[in-house]
């Protein structure tokens, strides 16, 4: 279960509603500056995605996939998508989020989410 | 306000230039420009440079003032402007403003980059810096994968297929290899890139649903261009170039804090306020430089600006309708994925070459056919922060 936490905090502004990841200091969509954190609940749906080659420093491997997914609680986040191709991703489809590691700088771990896709 | 020209425009080769530093490359193209606008010992009031990384790739800073005293303009004002890819687009715009409010009469505005003196790895790491530091960046996310992202939806929702982005790849680098300004000089074959078994060798996915053809080079190089008033510049007999309108329009940092992240917003509201300024239409410019570090960004833009209807810009360009000769001649200089893509750099040049164009000097197949208005969108961020000049000859 401690796998599901994902210790996100996200900023749903009291007047309007918007919630809104990263932080923002007043309101999108009102200027409000009053928010409530929230956390990511639930599965989340894959809304994009991208494999990507050619990859920055600090990454070594071949490839990596990326994307962008919305949880039920409408908040939307970028990961690492756990798949060995994306012939087993697509849009609209439901993942697991995790909270892993996602890079290494100077030799410590860096966590981040991470999705899985529900097969 | 004023009424601004551009009196000389001038660039140097795009491509690897490991013979040259960051600061050698600014001075040739500043030459060359001064030169172009027979500036001789004439004062340049101020200079703008449009950089975006000289602090993370040369360890420089401050190249605004290296600048004016390798050029002996002093003591002329001196400013590095910075606004990722679209630097060059920014740096001019202030120089716009600068010569437009009457405080400056003779305005020099330079932008380039030194990419290729770092390997890839680290030339993507810098590209990078721009995504969010905390909820992007951590992920590995580059600029190509961002493109990746946009794409897989602009696909999705559009109707935006593998040919449409092939032909945008076909057509710039045929231009490009026309022009001797570009960084990529050949032509690609459809065969080799897309139809035939080794296709998937030569062209593998970059950032899907990209393949590598589908991205713009990491490039050295840079451009400059001269402006002084419209008056001061009519005197001279020979046809210049004014600015006759600049939009600037920033969106949200992230993709995904955007309503509709195929939606362009800041594309739709610079190109607004730019023809709206210079009081024309979509339909009435003859001539557009878009920023096509991606090939599908070159088809969302020509939809954002209005050259065609939401949906129709793939299908545009597959007929041919953005080639030399067609409805609207689109990246006739080769674009971003053929001249190259010197990220400071880029906002200038693509300015460079539609003044290139409005003073009818190129040779017959690159030459828009009595072009007398031009436009440019100069793309920075993922879209957060987009430039456009509307451009217009001035008769003698
Ligand atoms: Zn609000």
């Amino acid at each position: 279960m401690k796998k599901r936490e994902i210790p996100i905090i996200a900023f749903k502004c009291k007047k309007c509603g918007r919630i809104h990841y990263p932080f923002h200091d007043r309101c999108l969509t009102c200027l409000s500056r009053d928010f409530e954190k929230i956390h990511p609940q639930g599965n989340a749906k894959l809304l994009t995605f991208s494999a990507i080659f050619n990859l920055p420093w600090g990454f070594d491997q071949r490839f990596l996939i990326i994307g962008i997914a919305e949880f039920e609680n409408k908040v939307k986040v970028m990961g690492q998508i756990k798949a060995d191709s994306i012939d087993e991703l697509q849009t609209g489809m439901t993942v697991l989020p995790t909270w892993e590691p996602v890079r290494v700088k100077d030799g410590e771990n860096i966590y981040g989410v991470k999705f899985e896709p529900i097969k | 306000m004023r009424d601004v020209a551009i009196i000389g425009a001038g660039m140097i080769p795009f491509g690897r230039r490991d013979e040259d530093t960051l600061l050698e490359m600014l001075s040739y193209a500043s030459l060359k420009a001064l030169d172009d606008a027979g500036m001789g010992d004439k004062k340049v009031d101020a200079v703008y440079v449009g950089n975006m990384g000289a602090g993370i790739l040369q360890h420089q800073s401050s190249i605004a003032s290296s600048l004016v005293d390798r050029l002996s303009l002093l003591p002329a004002a001196a400013d590095v402007v910075e606004n990722g890819p679209a630097s060059g687009g920014s740096a001019l715009k202030n120089g716009f403003l600068a010569v437009a409010s009457g405080y400056y009469d003779y305005v020099l505005v330079v932008g380039g980059e030194k990419m290729r003196e770092v390997t890839g790895w680290r030339a993507t790491d810098f590209v990078a810096t721009m995504t969010h530091p905390e909820v992007e960046y951590p992920y590995g996310i580059t600029l190509p994968g961002m493109a990746g992202m946009f794409t897989q939806l602009y696909m999705e929702k559009w109707g935006v297929t593998r040919e449409h982005l092939l032909a945008v790849t076909l057509k710039n680098q045929e231009m490009g290899a026309l022009n001797p300004y570009a960084h990529v000089e050949m032509t690609l074959s459809r065969d080799g890139i897309f139809d035939s078994p080794d296709a998937v060798v030569n062209n593998p996915y970059a950032a899907s649903p990209l393949h590598l053809y589908d991205l713009c080079p990491v490039s050295d190089g840079a451009a400059a261009v001269i402006l002084c008033p419209l008056d001061v510049a009519k005197k001279r007999g020979k046809a210049c170039v004014q600015i006759v309108g600049f939009g600037q329009a920033t969106d949200t940092h992230t993709l995904q804090e955007r309503e509709d992240p195929t939606d362009l917003k800041a594309v739709t509201l610079a190109s607004q306020q730019a023809l709206e300024m210079a009081k024309l239409k979509p339909s009435d410019i003859s001539v557009a430089e878009l920023h096509d570090a991606f090939t599908i960004l070159e088809i969302a833009e020509s939809e954002h600006v209005g050259f065609f209807k939401k949906g129709e810009g793939g299908k545009a360009a597959a007929a041919g309708k953005t080639r030399l000769g067609g409805q609207i001649p689109i990246n006739v200089s080769g674009g971003l994925k053929a001249r190259g893509h010197p990220v400071g750099g880029t906002g200038v040049a693509q300015v460079v070459d539609i003044v290139f164009q409005l003073r009818h000097e190129l040779p017959e197949n690159r030459q828009v056919k009595d072009a007398k208005t031009g436009l440019t969108i100069n793309f920075g961020g993922f879209g957060n922060n987009v430039t456009c000049f509307v451009l217009k000859r001035i008769e003698p």
